[in-house]
């Protein structure tokens, strides 16, 4: 897995440049099969990518399926007066969802298209909108337990997020067999605690002068994990637009994130997708599970409060996680403009109001930051998936 | 790398201690044996067996008082996790190294204040908070067990003092990005970059904000030309000490909470070195590379002090 180190850098679109090989020439994409027609900006920030990982044959993102989507849809999934979750009905769900994608007669054969008994396997959660949205304790126990089913041993299940003190508030040990790992990279999110993060792996960037300009992917990540599936959910974001595959996946796996938006101002354009595509990640992220039973569609990716919660009540699965961050952007979009707010392709400075949490939570037509939405198509302009939503194919199914 | 002309040795501060013979065992329970007392104090310390150094009252009053070392909340102009507002004094070392300083500083901070003027060979005086004794006394032990090493400090640039106090802030955020600088009196031929303030390259105004004034210091130095470079905190400030065989460096975590897997930059290749902790005592560095010309590793955790030495 290991060849000599080897740095990259991405000096803004005009030569990003994709590890499964997609070129985008100065003035705009020379050949872009996975992208259609891109509008990538210039005069993004310089970012610099240092690993010594090679991609896989088929890197895991955008994997065997690009541009396929399977959303599974129940309205008996979630009871939208409690919020709760039917466990029966999410198990079918997912293996409707996981049988439609990949094609196979049984849902254990489904599974072992993805996995084999000897993969090490990571499932990223998302925690960071306890207590309203998160990702699902039915969904990840159905993972866990269809993981198990084909022979992978518990011991080589870990469960992952950043910050220890988020998962010991979703806690979802209780909901799951004794012995697999659930683990964490820092105690909290403090900035002090780097010993999770491989010191070789990193993403280096100077983008407002910060003096701590790299940011270091998850020891997990690069030295143990094998496989990963990512379960993020359907949410709104401040600074991202939307939060869904690409940022759980970059944002949930590297250091020193916090710092690509402030005052205003947002480095996630860039950033999300050149994080997503740094290996070994890019190659070991073989699955995504998009939890759609509960939705945040403003003063994301919190939810402290109900207030901007909603229920999609689908499951979406696939392999591309541009393809279904692209339907993601769609599905809040609309439900916003159903609430009468803000676009989250707003960019007006008459709508932001800098850094004011408060006045963004308690008023969906305020944003902190002008967000970059546009973070799905840069990503697919690093190789990372399907953007065109005409080459995008969605299976719908219906429990 | 540039070796600046003043060598300093490092020493220990003193504490300074007002209370009679009675407090003794408190002192030798922080195994805190070097104090500065008053002069009608002196032969009863010393028959104690403390090392003592007498100090009158207008002595220490003309001794230039320190800020308490640590971080702050300064609203709109810090943040509290990414980017703290940092009080530190080795700027002011660096520019007066030959003055006489005295910290009083509050509970808690004992420890980083002696480390702080250990780090920079400062001659001063620590009045601490009783409270604090222990903490104090816990660096004072680990700074008289450190190897001795004389080595010059090494600075990537130079700033020309006109004794003026934008000057001195903008010494103040050099230091605080880690920007190593020498003080001179006149342009230095060894440096590319001479900061000259008033002049056309570096006009008044400009200091006005003297962040953003270091951040262009930074941007003229660039980044891969920096002699050091810290990652995984923004509270550590550093002085390094070298002569192009050795290294030493001094880090300072003003955070007040410990940082685990902090990882250091510095240019040149150096293939052995050792961690000195305070509070967890000499270790191996980790994940040591060399690579682009730079060495770079790791400190297990560093509370308040790390000294690092590289050959």
């Amino acid at each position: 897995m290991h060849r000599r180190a080897f740095v990259r850098l991405l000096a803004a679109a005009a030569s990003a440049k994709a590890t499964a090989g997609v070129e985008v020439a100065a003035k705009g994409p020379s050949r872009a099969p996975l992208a259609g027609t891109l509008q990538i900006r210039t005069g993004l920030p310089a970012l610099k990518v240092v690993s010594r990982y090679s991609p896989a044959a088929i890197p895991g993102m955008p994997g065997p399926y690009p541009g396929r989507v399977v959303a599974v849809k129940s309205d008996k999934s979630v009871d939208i007066s409690t919020g709760a979750a039917n466990d029966e009905v999410v198990r079918e769900m997912m293996a409707r969802g996981m049988r439609g994608l990949t094609g196979a007669g049984t849902t254990a054969e489904a599974w072992r298209r993805f996995f084999t008994p000897s993969d090490v396997v990571g499932i990223k959660v998302n925690c960071g909108g306890y207590p309203h949205c998160v990702s699902a304790y039915e969904i990840i126990a159905e993972t866990v337990r269809q993981l198990m089913g084909i022979g992978v041993p518990l011991t080589q299940i870990y469960l992952y997020e950043r910050f220890q003190n988020q998962l010991d508030e979703v806690n979802y040990a209780p909901r799951l067999p004794e012995g697999l790992q659930i683990v964490a990279a820092e105690r909290a999110n403090r900035n002090t605690d780097n010993s999770g993060y491989d010191p070789a792996t990193y993403l280096e960037a100077d983008l407002f002068g910060e003096e701590d300009t790299r940011s270091n992917m998850m020891r997990l990540v690069s030295k143990r994990l094998t496989k990963i599936i990512n379960i993020p959910n359907m949410k709104d974001h401040g600074a991202t637009g939307v939060t869904g595959c690409l940022k759980n996946i970059a944002y949930g796996s590297f250091s020193n994130v916090a710092r690509t938006h402030q005052g205003g101002k947002s480095h996630t354009y860039s950033v999300v997708g050149t994080l997503a595509s740094i290996e070994p990640l890019r190659s070991r992220t073989v699955l995504q599970i998009m939890d759609g039973l509960r939705g945040v569609w403003h003063a994301g990716p919190f939810a402290r409060t109900t207030k901007y919660v909603f229920y999609p009540r689908q499951i979406m699965f696939g392999t591309d996680p541009v393809a279904i961050d692209r339907l993601l952007l769609d599905i809040i979009e609309n439900k916003r403009r159903e609430q009468g707010a803000l676009s989250i392709w707003d960019r007006s400075p008459s709508s932001l109001k800098m850094d004011n949490t408060r006045a963004r939570d308690a008023d969906p037509n305020v944003n902190i930051i002008i967000r970059e939405p546009g973070h799905v198509e840069y990503a697919s302009s690093l190789g990372l998936g399907v953007y065109d939503r005409a080459r995008i194919t969605v299976q719908d199914v219906t429990v | 790398m540039t070796p600046a002309v003043l060598v300093l040795l490092a020493s220990a501060p003193c504490v300074y201690w007002t209370q009679g013979i009675e407090s003794r065992a408190a002192l030798e329970a922080a195994a805190i044996k070097r104090l500065c007392v008053p002069l009608d104090q002196v032969d009863t310390w010393r028959r104690a067996g403390f090392t003592v150094s007498p100090i009158t009252e207008a002595e220490l009053a003309a001794r230039e008082a320190l800020p308490t070392p640590g971080v702050t909340a300064r609203a709109g102009l810090a943040s509290p996790t990414r980017s703290p507002w940092i009080v530190a004094n080795g700027w002011r070392f660096t520019r007066a190294p030959a003055a006489k300083y005295v910290y009083t500083v509050a509970a808690g901070k004992g420890a980083l204040a002696a480390a702080e003027a250990f780090a920079y060979g400062a001659d001063a005086i620590l009045k601490v908070d009783p409270a604090d004794l222990r903490g104090v006394g816990s660096v004072m032990t680990f700074l008289d067990g450190l190897p001795a090493v004389d080595l010059p400090p090494v600075a990537d640039l130079a700033v020309v003092d006109d004794g003026s106090a934008i000057t001195a802030e903008v010494m103040n955020l050099l230091a605080r990005r880690n920007l190593l600088f020498q003080v001179v009196q006149t342009p230095s031929p060894r440096f590319r970059i001479n900061i000259v303030m008033g002049s056309a390259a570096y006009p008044r105004e400009e200091a006005g904000d003297p962040s953003a004034f270091a951040q262009k210091i930074r941007g003229q130095l660039t980044d891969e030309q920096r002699t050091l470079r810290i990652y995984g905190s923004e509270v550590v400030i550093c002085r390094l000490t070298g002569d192009g065989q050795r290294i030493r460096l001094h880090l300072l975590n003003y955070g007040g909470r410990d940082i685990e897997g902090l990882r250091i930059r510095v240019r040149g290749t150096y293939r052995n070195g050792e961690a000195h902790i305070a509070g967890a005592g000499r270790l191996p560095l980790e994940d040591q590379v060399v690579v682009d010309g730079a060495t770079e590793f790791s400190l297990p955790r560093i509370a308040t002090y790390a000294v690092i030495d590289l050959r």
